[in-house]
């Protein structure tokens, strides 16, 4: 059962000539699991970096209710070179005191991180990197997650391993994720929704009622994917 | 000993061994380049009499005290300059200004107004190890990478946090650079300063000996310059090595 929703009504950006997004109207489900594909340029991440406040929109509303919590996991890591795996994931503590630092063994479990507690990020595989940030937001504890093609520079083994790892988290920890990728197989793989993005806007919102795990050699899978592409 | 010391020795033995061979033959005069066991005999000397430790404790005092100054200045000005435009833009000229006047320069006037006692010499210090240390927090803070200040914005930040724990961190190894550049200025500001006019320290007992005919006294001098300097730096390098444990580049 849904609360809370996120929405977004009217939003724009322009960059000088050019407008990156065009005036979107968006609702996100609490608990939903929301993939925005689209080609490089469309705007998702645009949309992604307004939402959650690292730019000003030049019109429309964000409506979120009060003590809700949003936070990105990035495209590349953005970890702190001086901060080992442990204090990486626990930064928002600095911020924060009333965030648990003794969640970060469950965190380091959950995420596959045991033993890494005490290596610097120039020790770590672009996979654990990429957890450790995600593990960074999570001890955050926002109530959306939104995620910027967090797995499209790691390789198709990592990839696929960290993409369990997010769904495993997802049936877990039940947080709002909201995930921009290109890759459309990822996004009918991972998510409950899939909106596609062109030229700035919300082309088509494609809800995916596919049960989980999910095959990509799927016909249904398969239908989907075809849709999209076509969409695209 | 590592073979990065041994293939560094090279040259200064080579070195050596010339002046040894140019020295015997005569090429030169004993009065203009003395023999390297002159300068030995001069080096035993100056140690037994405990003449040159004093010297140097003299010249190390002060290069630390003034490099101590020149840090409480340089660096919170740098990162003050660094994070705000509007604070920047009211210093800039001032410093770029300053920046080119070599601190030698300014010797008459430190000396007219700061006589010829110690005062004159740390304001040479200070003036000599400001800027590369200044700049080097300066450029380190303006440009921490704006990635990793997204993500302190994002885990709500605010301006101090974002300084305290993302700016000054990110800034520290071009800080340490400055630093480690700030201190070999002060080391050769020094020397110029207590040449110009001193009763004490490493850069008096050369002038001293080119007075009283000792150009092996004059070497000792100019060596114990260059093994005090190295030393320093290698001592830097390895101290740098333990705090920053994450930095992978601190080697020469």
């Amino acid at each position: 059962m849904k609360e809370w929703s996120l929405s977004v009504q009217g939003i724009c950006k322009s960059y000088g000539a050019k407008q990156a997004l065009q005036p979107t109207n968006e609702v996100f489900d609490e608990h939903s699991f929301t993939c925005i594909v689209g080609r490089s340029g469309c705007g998702k991440t645009t949309l992604l970096r307004l939402l959650c406040g690292l730019e000003k929109s030049d019109a429309g509303v964000i409506e979120l209710p009060r003590g809700k919590r949003i936070a990105p996991v990035f495209q590349e890591p953005r970890l702190m070179p001086w901060l080992n795996v442990g204090e990486n994931i626990t930064l928002a503590a600095q911020h924060d005191k009333s965030l648990d630092t003794g969640r970060l063994p469950e965190l380091l479990r959950l995420l596959e991180l045991e033993g890494t507690e005490k290596l610097y990020p120039n020790q770590l595989s672009g996979g654990m990197a990429q957890r450790v940030s995600l593990g960074r937001t999570l001890f955050y504890n926002p109530d959306i997650i939104l995620m910027d093609e967090p797995f499209s520079a790691l390789d198709y083994f990592t990839r696929q391993g960290l993409q369990q790892t997010l769904l495993r988290l997802y049936a877990e920890e039940r947080k709002t994720i909201i995930f921009v990728t290109h890759d459309v197989e990822e996004a009918l793989l991972l998510g409950d929704r899939v909106l596609i993005m062109d030229s700035g806007r919300v082309r088509e919102a494609l809800p995916v009622k596919l049960p989980r795990p999910r095959q990509a050699a799927d016909s249904d899978f398969q239908l989907l994917r075809q849709k999209i592409l076509q969409a695209l | 000993m590592s073979k990065k010391i041994l293939r560094g020795l090279l040259l200064p033995l080579l070195v050596l061994l010339a002046w040894q061979l140019v020295t015997a033959k005569g090429v030169f005069s004993a009065y203009l380049l003395p023999t390297p066991m002159q300068v030995w005999e001069a080096f035993g000397e100056l140690w037994a009499s405990g003449l040159l430790l004093q010297h140097l404790f003299v010249s190390l005092r002060r290069v630390f005290l003034g490099f101590t100054i020149s840090c409480c200045l340089a660096v919170p000005l740098g990162i003050l300059c660094g994070q705000s435009r509007r604070f920047d833009s009211y210093c800039w000229l001032l410093l770029e200004f300053l920046r080119h006047v070599p601190p030698l320069a300014a010797v008459p006037l430190i000396i007219l107004w700061a006589g010829i006692g110690e005062a004159s010499k740390l304001t040479i210090i200070v003036l000599a190890s400001f800027f590369p240390l200044f700049l080097n927090t300066y450029s380190g803070i303006h440009n921490c990478d704006k990635r990793l200040l997204e993500v302190g914005q994002t885990l709500g930040f605010t301006l101090r946090e974002q300084i305290m724990r993302i700016r000054i961190p990110a800034a520290l190894t071009s800080i340490v650079v400055g630093m480690q550049l700030a201190l070999g200025y002060s080391w050769r500001a020094l020397i110029g300063a207590e040449l110009i006019a001193a009763s004490a320290g490493i850069g008096y007992l050369i002038l001293d000996a080119e007075e009283m005919s000792r150009p092996d006294v004059v070497i000792v001098g100019m060596l114990a310059i260059g093994i005090i300097g190295t030393a320093i730096d290698c001592i830097f390098l390895l101290l740098m090595r333990r705090v920053f444990p994450w930095q992978q580049g601190w080697q020469r």
